[in-house]
């Protein structure tokens, strides 16, 4: 006799079996009221993307002074050489 | 004058057959009506609407989660995360399909997921699941208790991988296809039908190794 034949015959008798319940409206409603509106996880983004906004602009601004300090490295071989005098 | 209606004709002539279709037809609509309501009323805020939905939904949901785990307090445990995971999304549900087909599948979901947890935890030996299949005995297939089925069949699929484990779990079970189970899971139905045929192998062997077929003494 075919094994698979044997198991879906118990799967036929399995799905008579009685399941229990366990009547879970009041503890789902606990659960979703202990869960909080989602509005409020809102607040700490808003301020860490604030902050994060803040930080940006110092480091945009440091940057544009820092560039005026620069030197091009390929200036800097075309400048011909100062002469100078020795005596 | 007609005749009074007897039994004979209420159980066999079609006119019989197609009312009693459109009174289950009826009866569905009005179901989805209500759910529609309830729905609705749900997002607005309104908990007693959603704890009829609840109350309406129960049976089914525990009784497809109760394949995941025999374990009552589990069991129970998953049922509320169903609810609760189906209040937070019930902005998402469109009603193109009735509302019970959607939380079975944040169920079936839930399960699995269940499962791949359970799998990432250290092992311990279940001795219950051994005790289980140690004690099968031969007895007429009309007189075995479907308690005593199932948790024989469940015992025998918690030796496969969950992927596998699943797609039996909802074929003889839930007497799902290939279709349905793709579409509860979001997988391709290839994808379905080679873990079937893959999963129904492995189940073939362990069910030899475990000498089921000995033990039952049952015949075709």
């Amino acid at each position: 006799m075919d094994t698979l034949e044997i198991l879906a015959r118990l799967a036929r008798k399995a799905r008579e079996e009685q399941t229990p319940v366990f009547g879970v409206a009041d503890a789902v409603r606990l659960r979703i009221r202990s869960a909080g509106p989602q509005s409020v996880t809102l607040i700490p983004l808003e301020l860490f993307g604030g902050l994060s906004a803040i930080a940006a602009s110092v480091i945009v601004a440091l940057a544009i002074q820092l560039w005026s300090y620069m030197n091009n490295p390929v200036m800097e071989l075309l400048t011909p050489l100062q002469e100078i005098r020795l005596w | 004058m007609g005749e009074p209606m007897t039994d004979a004709w209420c159980k066999c002539s079609p006119a019989a057959e197609m009312l009693e279709r459109a009174t289950a037809i009826l009866q569905n609509t009005l179901v989805e009506n209500a759910d529609w309501f309830d729905v609705a009323a749900s997002v607005q805020g309104d908990e007693e609407a959603y704890a009829r939905l609840v109350r309406r939904y129960e049976k089914p949901i525990t009784g497809l989660l109760w394949r995941f785990t025999r374990d009552p307090a589990q069991c129970e445990e998953l049922v509320q995360q169903v609810f609760v995971e189906a209040y937070f999304s019930l902005k998402t549900y469109r009603g193109d399909a009735p509302l019970l087909h959607w939380l079975r599948r944040i169920a079936t979901r839930t399960g699995y997921r269940f499962w791949r947890e359970k799998a990432r935890e250290p092992q311990e030996t279940s001795s219950a699941e051994f005790d289980i299949l140690e004690q099968i005995e031969a007895t007429e297939e009309e007189r075995i208790d479907p308690s005593e089925a199932a948790a024989v069949l469940q015992a025998l699929l918690a030796r496969l991988p969950a992927p596998d484990r699943l797609v039996l779990t909802l074929m003889y079970f839930e007497d799902c296809g290939t279709k349905e189970i793709a579409e509860r899971m979001g997988w391709s139905r290839a994808k379905v039908k080679t873990q079937a045929l893959r999963a129904r192998r492995k189940m073939k062997e362990i069910a030899e190794r475990e000498h089921l077929l000995e033990r039952l003494g049952w015949t075709l």
